[in-house]
């Protein structure tokens, strides 16, 4: 029992995952949040009137916009909500990651099977879209 | 957009967020009606925009929890496949449906959690420290409040997941994270500790929402400038939630809350 209460108390290899995940959901939403109070600052501060848009642009549209030089205040409220929508997506990823590096091979298949129906979904949703 | 409406879903988010984070609900549950009734967002969007917030706040406290080692990481995970499924089916439907039909399930929808919560604070207290040692997915975490380290075994997985597909289509389809649902049932039925039970559901609730939230976005039902203020401030009042709550504890406010629940589902009934 004082064994198996010492293995929980260190942080050994075991919970390595515990912490990446950790780091990929902080990194996630902060990140999101920043981008979207960017946006909503260069929204009030540029006092744009373009109307709100009607449709949901596609994801590498966003991309192609927010690294370019005319990136607007939509452009990056949709960065910050696409990259919000994708923050589970990367805590899976990690997941898999994770237990590999752990060998639970059992663990690796079970998060790879989420990651899977995700993306499945994701890109069959954008091509629905389009 | 102008000012007015902005700060409106902003401070809405804010309390939405609070009154969510305080009762254990999430922000969806008031999130919804809030948009919906006194925004006048047609529902497709309200629940679009409560589904991007409930993937905010439930990333946002996941972080804290998995670093704690709360979350049963591997019993969060295989669960994860059945809440998909299910949120995958929910999403797909909302979109076939009417919004007025959409406002009626959601009505249905808050007038079970009501029950739920009454059903909550008389049966659930009883039964905390009722953990079992020979189930699978052993796991053990250190309870903040008392200083212990809990150990527990995981009982009747399948049974579980069963609730869990029907959780996910709930959250997919009403745009809620479904953790009124899948707590008890981890609780009660598989024996896991409550603090354990929260933490692993609130862990799933990001994924389960993602998988829908893409749906509601390739049908366009997202609205930067809707979304935004609505999530950022939801974000902001799950924290004061969680900070108002390790002060305040009582059954009175839940009695208040159940009561606002039915109120807002009549309204939301007869919209």
């Amino acid at each position: 029992m004082t064994l198996e209460m010492k293995s929980t108390e260190s942080p050994g290899p075991q919970h390595v995952i515990n912490r990446w995940i950790s780091h990929v959901l902080r990194f996630g939403v902060w990140s999101s949040a920043a981008l979207m109070v960017a946006g909503l600052l260069v929204h009030w501060l540029s006092r744009t009137v373009a109307p709100a848009p009607t449709e949901n642009p596609a994801p590498g549209e966003v991309l192609r916009r927010l690294f370019s030089t005319s990136v607007d205040d939509v452009t990056l409220m949709y960065a910050g909500l696409l990259l919000l929508m994708l923050t589970p997506v990367l805590r899976v990823l990690t997941s898999v990651v994770g237990f590999s590096v752990e060998r639970d091979r059992r663990f690796v298949v079970v998060s790879l099977v989420v990651l899977v129906m995700l993306l499945a979904e994701f890109f069959f949703s954008l091509h629905l879209a389009a | 957009m102008s000012l007015s409406s902005f700060l409106l879903l902003f401070f809405g988010g804010i309390v939405t967020g609070t009154f969510g984070a305080m009762l254990g609900l999430g922000g969806g549950v008031f999130l919804v009606p809030f948009l919906a009734l006194a925004f006048g967002l047609p529902m497709h969007q309200a629940i679009a925009t409560s589904i991007v917030a409930v993937i905010a706040t439930s990333s946002a406290g996941a972080a804290m929890n998995v670093e704690r080692r709360v979350v049963n990481l591997r019993f969060g995970m295989l669960l994860e496949i059945a809440t998909v499924c299910g949120a995958i089916l929910g999403g797909v439907t909302a979109n076939l449906l009417s919004g007025p039909t959409l406002a009626r399930i959601f009505a249905v929808l808050l007038l079970s959690v009501a029950f739920m919560m009454i059903w909550r604070t008389r049966r659930l207290k009883s039964e905390d420290g009722a953990t079992s040692q020979n189930g699978t997915f052993p796991s053990s975490f250190r309870d903040e409040a008392t200083g212990t380290v809990v150990s527990y075994t995981v009982r009747r997985v399948p049974l579980v997941m069963l609730v869990s597909i029907v959780a996910g289509n709930i959250s997919g389809l009403l745009g809620i994270g479904g953790g009124i649902f899948k707590v008890p049932a981890m609780h009660m039925i598989s024996g896991v500790p409550m603090k354990a039970a929260a933490a692993t559901s609130n862990f799933m609730i990001g994924v389960t929402a993602a998988a829908s939230a893409f749906i509601y976005f390739a049908h366009g039902h997202l609205n930067p400038f809707i979304a935004s203020p609505a999530v950022l401030g939801v974000l902001g009042g799950s924290f004061l939630g969680i900070s108002i709550n390790r002060r305040i504890k009582g059954t009175a406010l839940t009695w208040a809350f159940v009561v606002v629940l039915l109120l807002v589902s009549v309204k939301m009934f007869w919209r």
